[in-house]
C-alpha cells in the first residue's frame, strides 16, 4: 500500500477576507510581497515543489475567497484536501472568532474520513503590525483546544515564519496520508465540536 | 348572482328542484358519481345552484341566476318572490311575463356589473370554477386561480380526464370518473424540472416524481406554469421564509385590459411576461409596463428603406423592433417626444404615416400603421401621464452632464503613439457612425453598432456607450439626485457598520495596478459608490467582486454613472449574482455547464469529473473576467457585455475552453487544469491599449501572450453568437434556478444529516425524510399565508440582512434556521409520526413542545425535534414511560388544566373538540389572568405578557457541574448544550431569584400573579419542592440562599438522566395521575382490558398509602435529593414501598428539609409583608386542601406497575416505523386529503 502515496498535496487556505491569505501563499511560493493583490473571487491557485522527509512532493495551494457569502461555495475546492490552513489577522479579533466557523464548515463540507485528526494549521498573520489585538496566549489556547492544532504567528509582508509554517503544513498533510491508509475503514462520520470555545473567548477577549 | 338569461341547455335530470313558484324554479345540482364524471369528461362548469324562469305555457326554460352557495341563491330567490313576483302577477299573458322578466334580469345584470370596475371582473364561469377549485383543494381564499384547462393526466397507464388548475402557487389536477377521484396538488416552489413535448407537459417535483399532463392549450399552460414557477423561485430566493405569491404582490401589473376574455390574473401574468421580454429587448428600466404593440414600418434614413416591425408603447418609452431580429431597433423616451403628427403629404401619403419628432429635432417616420389615430391618441395619453421626476436639474438627454470626472481624465492612460493613432482612427469610425445612425439614446441600433463595438470603443466614448446600451442611463434619468442622496445618507451613518468595514477592506484590492487607485481620489470615489449602492439595495449590500467591476467603471465614467452602471449590473444584467448566496452566479454556472455539454460534449464529462466548471466560473462571471484577464483586455469584453449582456460572458467562456480543449483533456487533476487556464487567461492581451508600463509595479515579466482579446471576441461571436440567444439563456436560467434552489436544500439537508448522524434514534434516511417533511410543511400555503399576514406590517422591500450584530460569520448552525419548527408543525410531526397523538384527552404534543422548548422561543431546532420525537419512536420503553409521566407533571399539566379537562370529559369523544383543546386552556381565561396562565405555544404573545424574571424562572439554573454529573443520554459530545435536548445553558445566577417552595397546591398561576404584581425582586413560591443535583451543588456552594423551584427546567433535566437509579422525579398527585392513565390507555387503543384496570386500582391504592404519612411543615412535598455517583443519596420521602432498585435513605434529609423549611418560612414572611395579595392567594390555596390531597404516586411505583401490564409493554416496546408513516403522509398530501397536513 505504501507505494500508493501520492506526491501531490492539496492545501486549502481559509479565513476571513483580507487576513492575508493571498499574500501568505505568494510569499511562500514566489517569495514576494505585494500590496497590489485584488480581492480573491472564487479561488486562486499556486503550486510549489517541496521536500519533506527527503521526498519531493508538489504542493497545490488553493487560496479562497474570504467574504462570508462565499463560504458555502468553497465546497468545490475542498474535495480531496490534505490539509487546511486557517488564517486570521492578529489585528482583527473578529477574524479570530470566525476561525471556529471556518473550521466547522470545512469539516462538514469536505467530509474527511477522520475529522478528529484532520490536519489543520492556524496562522496568525500580520504580526508586523503595531495594533495587535489577539494575544498569542489566546490563540494558542484555542489551537490547543482543537486537538492541538499547530499554531504559527506569521508576517506575509516580512516573510516571518511563513516557510516554517508551510513546512509543518506539508509534513502534517503527508502524515495524514499515511494515517488514512492505516485507518481506511474509518467510519465516514463527522462530529463537530464547538465546546469550550465560547468559554475561551469570553475569558480572554480584549476587545 | 344574476346572469344574462339564456335558454336552458342542461338536462333537467341533473337538477333537484328545491323551491318552486309560479314562474320560477330554484334548483340544486345533483351530486354523485355520474355528475362528477360528466363534469370531468365534458369539462363543464356549473354552479351548484340556479334559478330558472319558465312560463307555465311555455316549454322553454331560462336560466336567470346562479349561485355558488345556498345563501347567495336564496338572496336572489327572495328578491324574486318579494319584488318581482308582484309585478308579474299583474301581467296578463305569459309572454309578457317572460319578456318583462328577461328584461328586468338583464338590467339587473348590467347594474350588477356597473358596481364593479370591469377590469377586475372575471366571467361567471371562471368564478364558478375558482370556487370549485378552492373547495376541492381546500385552498384559502387568497389562493387565487389563474386559469384552468381541460387536461388528461396519465397516472400509471390509465389516463384520467379532468381539469388542470393553475393558481398563484399551485398546479392542481382533479378528475372524477365513475366514483374514482383523482386529485393532485403540486406547489410551484417544489417543481424541479419542467419539460414539454408536442402534447405533454412533464413536471418533476422535489421528491423525484414525474407527472405528465396532456392538454390542448399546451403552450399557454406551459408558459404559465413556467412563469409562475419562476416567480415562485425568485420569491424563494428573496425571502425563503415566505415564498408565496399573493395578488397584491408587486409582480402583478395592472394595466388597461383590452376587453380580453381571459381571467384577470392570467391577463396580468401575460402582461408581466410580455413586459419582461420587452424590457430585455430594449434594456429598459425594471418598472416599465408594456401597454401594447402595433405593426408598423420604420423609415431608416441610413439605407433609405422602410423596415417592417412593431412599435411598442410602455409607460415611459416608445420603441421599435424590426421583424428580423437585430436588424434595427429604436428607443425613444416619451419625455423627449415633441410631437407626433400624421403625415399625409409626399409620395407615400396613403401609407398611414406618423412623424415623431424629438426634442433634439430628430424626426422618425413610421408608416403602414393600421390604426394610427389610436396610436397618436395613445402616445399623447401616455405623454400626458408622464411623471417628471422632481428636482431634475437638467432635462437634456445627452450624457454630457457630468458631475465629477471620470478617473482617466486625471490619471492618463499611457498610450503609445501607435495606440493613440489607432484610437483616433477608431474615433473617426464612431463619429461617422453617429452621423449616419444618430447619437444618444434614440440612435438607430443596428448590427453595425455591434461590429464597431467588437472592434473596441475609444476610451472617450466608453461612458456614453456603456450608459446607453446597458440602459443605465434610463435609471439615472428617472432618479435624478438619488445618488447624491444615498452618498450623503451613507456618510452620516456610523462608519463602522459591518458592510462599511467590508467595503473598506476591499478598496485597495480592487484595481490596485491602476494609478488611480494608488491615489485617494480613486479610492474615495469607489468608497462612495459602493456605500451608496449598499444603501440602495440592502438585499445585496456589498459583495466582493462588486468592488472590482466598479473600479473599472469609475475609470471611464463619472461617479454617478458608475453607480448606475453598477445598479444595472446587479439588478438586471447579472441578476441575483451578488446577493447573499451568490445564487445568480450559481445558476449561470449551471447554464454554462449545459452550454458546454451542448457545444463541446467531448470535454464536458472530463471537465465535470475534474470539477473545474464550478471553480472557474465564479470569478469569470462575478467580475466579468476582470480578475482573471488583464485589465486592458477585459475592457474590450466589457464593451460587448454592456451591449449584449450575459450572453457575452457565456460566449467568451466557451471560446476560451474551446481553445484549450486538447490541453484540458490531458489534465489529470483540477489543479493542473486551473493553472493551465490561469496562464492562458493572463496571457490574453490587448495590443491597442495599455496602462503605461512604468506605472504598474507588478507586471509579471514572465507573462506569455496567448491570444489577442480582439481575436477572442471575434471568434466567440462567430462561433457561438448565433447559437446563444438571450432568450435561450433565460430559458436555461429558469431551469437552473429551480435546480440550484433544490441543490441548496439538498446541501443543507446533507450537512444537517451529517451533523446528526450520531443521534440515537434515527437513521440518515429517516432524518432526511423528516427534514423534507418539515420543509414541506413550512411551505404549506396555509402556513405561509398566516405568516405573511403577520409580516404585513413590515415593508416587503426592506429585507434586513441576516447577520449577527458584530459582523461575525453566521455560525454554521444558523443555516438550520429553515428547519426550525413552530408548535403547529411540531404537532403535525408528533401526531403523524408517533402514536402518542392517540391520547385524546390531553394534547401531549403541546406538553412535549413546552418541555423541549428550553429557551421559550416558540420554535424548536432540529436537534430538539429529533430528540423529542426520537424517544417516543424508539423502543426504549422505560424512557418513554418516564417521558409520558413527566409530561403529566405540573407545571406542564397544572391544576387549572385538569379542571378544564374534567369539564370537557363528557364531550371528550367529540373529535372536533380535540383540535381546540389546547387553545381552550388558555383562551378561556379571563383576559386579566393571562399572566397567570402558563405560557403555551399557542399563545403567541406570552413572551411580552410575562415579566422577564418569570421567564428566567422557567429556565433551569444549570451549571457545568451538573451537566458533567448527569451523563446526558441525548448527546454527550456537546457540552454547551446545543445538542442536548433538555438542557439549557443559562447560568444566570446573578438574578438572585429566591424561590420559596411551600405549597403543593398553589400552582404556577399563583407564581405568575405574584411576579406580575411584585416585579422581579419578588420571592417566589412554587408548588412542590424537589431538588435536582445541580441545585444541591449550587446550594452547597452558595450557602443556600436559593432554593429550587419546580420548573420546566427541572423537569427537563430529569429527562436527561438516563440512569433509572439516579433520577429524582417528583411524585404525582391523583388528578394528574388520572389524566396520565387516560393518556396511557388512549395511546394503547383506548380500551381498558382487565389487566389495565387492575393495575390502575393497584396504583390508586399505592397512592393512598401516602395519605397515612403525615408531613410536619408547610413544605409538605417530599424532597428527594439524590446525589449521583458517589452513593450520597438523600430521600425525604420516608414512605416505604421500595420499588425498582434499592434506594438508600439517609436521615440527613430530615435536617436539610428542616433547614429548608425554616428558610422558606422566613422568605414567606418577607413575602407576606411585601405583598399581601400573593400571600393571600397562597393562604387560600394552602388552607383549602383538596380531597385526596395526600394521594401521590412515585415514578417508580408507576413504572413498576405499568410494566406488569402486557398491553402497555407491547405498545411501548414497539418502535415506530417513521419511514412508512412519512410515505403515507406524503401520498396523502399529494392528494390533498390529509386533515392535519
Amino acid at each position: 500500500m505504501a507505494t500508493r502515496k501520492k506526491s501531490l498535496l492539496k492545501v486549502i487556505i481559509l479565513g476571513d477576507s483580507s487576513v492575508g491569505k493571498t499574500s501568505l501563499m505568494n510569499q511562500y511560493v514566489n517569495k514576494r510581497f505585494s500590496t497590489q493583490y485584488k480581492a480573491t473571487i472564487g479561488a486562486d491557485f499556486l503550486t510549489k515543489e517541496v521536500v519533506v522527509d527527503d521526498r519531493v512532493v508538489t504542493m497545490q495551494i488553493w487560496d479562497t475567497a474570504g467574504q462570508e457569502r462565499f463560504q458555502s461555495l468553497g465546497v468545490a475546492f475542498y474535495r480531496g484536501a490534505d490539509c487546511c490552513v486557517l488564517v486570521y489577522d492578529v489585528t482583527a479579533p473578529n477574524s479570530f472568532k470566525n476561525l471556529d466557523s471556518w473550521r466547522d464548515e470545512f469539516l462538514i463540507q469536505a467530509g474527511p474520513r477522520d475529522p478528529e485528526h484532520f490536519p489543520f494549521v492556524v496562522l496568525g498573520n500580520k504580526v508586523d503590525l503595531e495594533n495587535r489585538q489577539v494575544s498569542t496566549r489566546r490563540a494558542q489556547q484555542w489551537a490547543q483546544s482543537k486537538n492541538d492544532i499547530p499554531y504559527y504567528e506569521t508576517s506575509a509582508k516580512e516573510g516571518r515564519n511563513v516557510e516554517q509554517a508551510f513546512q509543518t503544513i506539508a509534513k502534517n498533510a503527508l502524515a495524514q496520508e499515511a494515517e488514512v491508509e492505516l485507518y481506511n475503514e474509518f467510519p465516514d462520520k463527522i462530529r463537530v465540536q464547538s465546546d469550550g470555545n465560547r468559554n475561551g473567548n469570553s475569558d480572554n477577549c480584549q476587545c | 348572482m344574476w346572469i344574462f338569461p339564456k335558454e336552458n341547455l342542461m338536462p333537467l335530470t341533473f337538477w333537484i328542484t328545491e323551491s318552486e313558484s309560479k314562474y320560477f324554479l330554484l334548483q340544486r345540482r345533483r351530486s354523485g358519481p355520474f355528475m362528477g364524471t360528466w363534469d370531468s369528461v365534458f369539462n363543464t362548469k356549473s354552479a351548484p345552484f340556479r334559478i330558472l324562469h319558465q312560463a307555465p305555457s311555455s316549454e322553454v326554460y331560462h336560466e336567470i341566476a346562479i349561485g355558488l352557495t345556498h345563501d347567495e341563491i336564496l338572496k336572489d330567490w327572495n328578491w324574486i318572490s318579494s319584488v318581482l313576483i308582484k309585478d308579474l302577477n299583474e301581467m296578463e299573458s305569459d309572454d309578457d311575463v317572460t319578456t318583462f322578466t328577461l328584461c328586468k334580469i338583464e338590467s339587473m345584470v348590467a347594474h350588477q356589473k356597473h358596481g364593479i370596475s370591469e377590469e377586475t371582473e372575471d366571467s361567471e364561469n371562471f368564478k364558478v370554477v375558482a370556487a370549485d377549485f378552492q373547495k376541492i383543494f381546500n385552498m384559502l381564499p387568497e389562493e387565487k386561480l389563474v386559469n384552468y384547462y381541460a387536461c388528461t393526466y396519465i397516472k400509471g397507464k390509465i389516463p384520467r380526464q379532468g381539469r388542470l388548475y393553475i393558481s398563484l402557487n399551485h398546479v392542481c389536477f382533479y378528475a372524477y370518473i365513475l366514483g374514482i377521484k383523482t386529485q393532485l396538488y403540486i406547489r410551484f416552489s417544489e417543481i424541479v424540472n419542467l419539460e414539454k413535448n408536442i402534447q405533454t407537459i412533464y413536471i418533476t417535483t422535489t421528491d423525484k416524481k414525474i407527472y405528465n399532463f396532456t392538454l390542448i392549450h399546451l403552450n399557454e399552460a406551459f408558459s404559465l406554469i413556467d412563469e409562475l414557477s419562476k416567480i415562485a423561485m425568485q420569491k424563494l430566493m428573496q425571502n425563503p421564509d415566505t415564498p408565496i405569491l399573493d395578488e397584491e404582490s408587486s409582480v402583478f401589473l395592472k394595466i388597461n385590459s383590452n376587453g380580453s376574455k381571459k381571467p384577470t390574473l392570467f391577463r396580468d401574468l401575460d402582461v408581466r411576461q410580455k413586459s419582461e421580454s420587452y424590457k430585455m429587448l430594449f434594456r429598459l428600466p425594471q418598472k416599465e409596463i408594456v401597454d401594447g404593440k402595433i405593426k408598423a414600418h420604420l423609415w431608416t434614413p441610413y439605407n433609405k428603406k422602410f423596415v417592417s416591425g412593431n412599435i411598442f408603447l410602455s409607460t415611459n418609452f416608445m420603441c421599435f423592433g424590426s421583424d428580423v431580429a437585430n436588424l434595427v431597433s429604436l428607443v425613444i423616451p416619451l419625455g423627449s417626444i415633441q410631437s407626433a403628427e400624421k403625415k399625409d403629404d409626399g409620395p407615400n401619403r396613403l401609407d398611414n404615416q406618423i412623424m415623431i419628432s424629438t426634442k433634439e429635432n430628430l424626426p422618425f417616420l413610421f408608416s403602414q400603421i393600421s390604426d394610427r389615430n389610436a396610436l397618436t391618441a395613445k402616445i399623447s395619453e401616455l405623454c400626458g401621464r408622464l411623471v417628471n421626476p422632481d428636482s431634475r436639474e437638467r432635462a437634456r438627454h445627452d450624457i454630457s452632464w457630468c458631475k465629477e470626472t471620470a478617473l482617466m481624465k486625471n490619471f492618463k492612460t499611457g498610450l503609445t503613439v501607435e495606440m493613440l493613432k489607432k484610437q483616433n482612427e477608431n474615433m473617426r469610425k464612431w463619429n461617422k457612425h453617429f452621423m449616419e445612425f444618430g447619437k444618444g439614446i434614440s440612435m438607430f441600433r443596428t448590427t453595425d453598432v455591434i461590429n464597431l463595438i467588437t472592434e473596441g470603443v475609444p476610451e472617450d466614448l466608453r461612458q456614453e456607450v456603456w450608459m446607453i446600451f446597458s440602459g443605465a442611463i434610463h435609471e439615472k434619468e428617472m432618479n435624478p439626485g438619488l445618488y447624491e442622496d444615498l452618498v450623503e445618507k451613507s456618510a452620516t451613518k456610523k462608519s463602522l457598520t459591518p458592510i462599511h468595514d467590508e467595503i473598506e477592506r476591499d478598496l485597495h484590492r480592487s484595481l490596485p495596478e491602476h494609478p488611480a487607485y494608488q491615489h485617494s481620489d480613486g479610492i474615495d470615489a469607489l468608497r462612495r459608490v459602493l456605500q451608496a449602492y449598499a444603501l440602495r439595495n440592502e438585499q445585496v449590500g456589498y459583495c466582493q467582486a462588486m468592488n472590482i467591476v466598479t473600479s473599472v467603471f469609475l475609470i471611464f465614467c463619472d461617479e454617478e454613472n458608475a453607480f448606475w452602471l453598477l445598479a444595472r449590473l446587479c439588478e438586471n444584467l447579472l441578476p441575483d449574482y451578488y446577493n447573499d448566496k451568490i445564487v445568480g452566479a450559481q445558476i449561470d454556472q449551471g447554464v454554462l455547464n449545459e452550454f458546454i455539454h451542448t457545444f463541446m460534449p467531448e470535454i464536458h464529462s472530463h471537465l465535470e469529473s475534474l470539477g473545474i466548471i464550478k471553480m472557474i466560473s465564479l470569478s469569470w462571471f462575478l467580475t466579468i473576467f476582470i480578475s482573471v484577464i488583464p485589465y486592458e483586455s477585459t475592457l474590450h469584453i466589457i464593451d460587448c457585455f454592456f451591449y449584449d449582456g450575459a450572453k457575452v460572458i457565456f460566449m467568451v467562456a466557451l471560446q476560451i475552453l474551446d481553445w484549450n480543449r486538447d490541453k484540458l483533456l490531458k489534465c489529470r487533476d483540477d489543479g493542473e487544469a486551473m493553472s493551465l487556464l490561469q496562464a492562458y487567461l493572463t496571457g490574453i492581451s490587448n495590443p491597442d491599449y495599455q496602462i503605461s508600463e512604468h506605472q504598474r509595479s507588478s507586471s509579471p515579466s514572465h507573462k506569455i501572450r496567448s491570444q489577442y482579446v480582439g481575436t477572442l471576441i471575434n471568434e466567440a461571436y462567430t462561433n457561438y453568437g448565433p447559437q446563444i440567444s438571450t432568450q435561450r439563456i433565460e430559458e436555461l436560467r429558469n431551469k437552473h434556478r429551480r435546480l440550484t434552489m433544490r441543490q441548496f436544500d439538498i446541501d443543507n439537508e446533507n450537512s444537517i444529516i451529517k451533523n446528526h448522524s450520531d443521534n440515537m434514534y434515527f437513521s440518515d434516511e429517516e432524518l432526511r425524510l423528516i427534514l423534507q417533511l418539515i420543509r414541506e410543511d413550512k411551505t404549506r400555503p396555509q402556513k405561509l399565508q398566516q405568516k405573511s399576514h403577520e409580516m404585513a406590517g413590515e415593508s416587503p422591500f426592506i429585507v434586513t440582512p441576516r447577520r449577527s450584530e458584530d459582523g461575525l460569520i453566521r455560525d454554521p448552525y444558523n443555516k438550520y434556521e429553515n428547519y426550525k419548527v413552530d408548535y403547529d408543525t411540531f404537532k403535525m410531526l408528533f401526531t403523524e409520526l408517533t402514536h402518542w397523538g392517540a391520547a385524546k384527552n390531553l394534547d401531549l404534543s403541546e406538553k412535549l413542545f413546552r418541555l423541549t422548548d428550553k429557551q421559550c422561543t416558540n420554535v424548536l431546532d432540529f436537534t430538539q425535534i429529533i430528540n423529542a420525537i426520537g424517544i417516543i419512536r424508539s423502543n426504549k420503553y422505560p424512557e418513554k414511560l418516564k417521558l409520558l409521566y413527566i409530561l403529566h407533571l405540573p407545571p406542564l399539566l397544572n391544576k387549572r388544566e385538569i379542571e378544564q379537562l374534567k369539564k370537557q370529559t363528557p364531550k371528550r369523544k367529540d373529535e372536533a373538540e380535540e383540535a381546540f383543546e389546547a387553545e381552550d386552556f388558555f383562551c378561556e381565561d379571563d383576559p386579566t389572568e393571562t399572566v397567570e396562565a402558563l405560557p403555551s405555544p399557542t399563545d403567541h404573545n406570552f413572551e411580552e405578557d410575562l415579566p422577564s424574571s418569570f421567564k428566567n424562572m422557567i429556565l433551569t439554573k444549570d451549571n457545568r457541574d451538573s451537566s458533567k454529573m448527569t451523563p446526558s443520554s441525548v448527546n454527550s459530545t456537546d457540552l454547551d448544550g446545543r445538542t442536548s435536548t433538555f438542557y439549557i445553558d443559562l447560568p444566570d445566577l446573578s438574578k438572585q431569584k429566591r424561590c420559596e417552595s411551600i405549597d403543593t397546591i398553589s400552582d404556577f398561576s399563583d407564581l405568575g400573579a405574584a411576579l406580575g404584581k411584585n416585579g422581579a425582586k419578588q420571592n417566589l413560591e412554587t408548588c412542590s419542592n424537589f431538588s435536582q443535583i445541580s441545585d444541591l451543588n449550587y446550594m452547597r456552594r452558595n450557602s443556600s440562599s436559593t432554593l429550587d423551584t419546580r420548573s420546566l427546567g427541572s423537569l427537563r433535566s430529569i429527562l436527561d438522566q438516563t440512569d433509572m437509579q439516579q433520577k429524582v422525579v417528583p411524585d404525582m398527585k391523583r388528578a394528574n395521575f388520572d389524566v396520565l392513565w387516560q393518556s396511557l390507555v388512549d395511546i394503547c387503543g383506548g380500551v381498558q382490558d382487565h389487566e389495565m384496570k387492575e393495575a390502575y386500582l393497584n396504583l390508586v391504592q399505592l397512592g393512598e398509602s401516602h395519605t397515612t404519612f403525615k408531613r410536619e411543615d408547610s413544605s409538605e412535598s417530599f424532597t428527594k435529593i439524590v446525589m449521583g455517583g458517589n452513593g450520597y443519596f438523600l430521600q425525604a420521602d420516608k414512605s416505604k414501598t421500595p420499588v425498582m432498585g434499592d434506594i438508600n435513605q439517609f436521615d440527613l434529609v430530615a435536617q436539610i428539609e428542616k433547614g429548608l423549611a425554616k428558610e422558606l418560612q422566613e422568605l414567606e414572611e418577607k413575602n407576606r409583608s411585601s405583598s399581601s395579595s400573593s400571600a393571600k392567594s397562597k393562604n387560600n390555596s394552602s388552607s383549602s386542601p383538596e380531597k385526596g390531597e395526600g394521594w401521590r404516586i412515585s415514578i417508580n411505583q408507576y413504572l413498576a406497575t405499568v410494566l406488569t401490564v402486557q398491553c402497555f409493554v407491547n405498545k411501548f416496546v414497539e418502535p415506530v416505523n417513521i419511514k412508512e408513516n412519512i410515505r403515507k403522509m406524503q401520498k396523502n398530501r399529494r392528494k390533498c386529503i390529509a386533515s392535519n397536513y
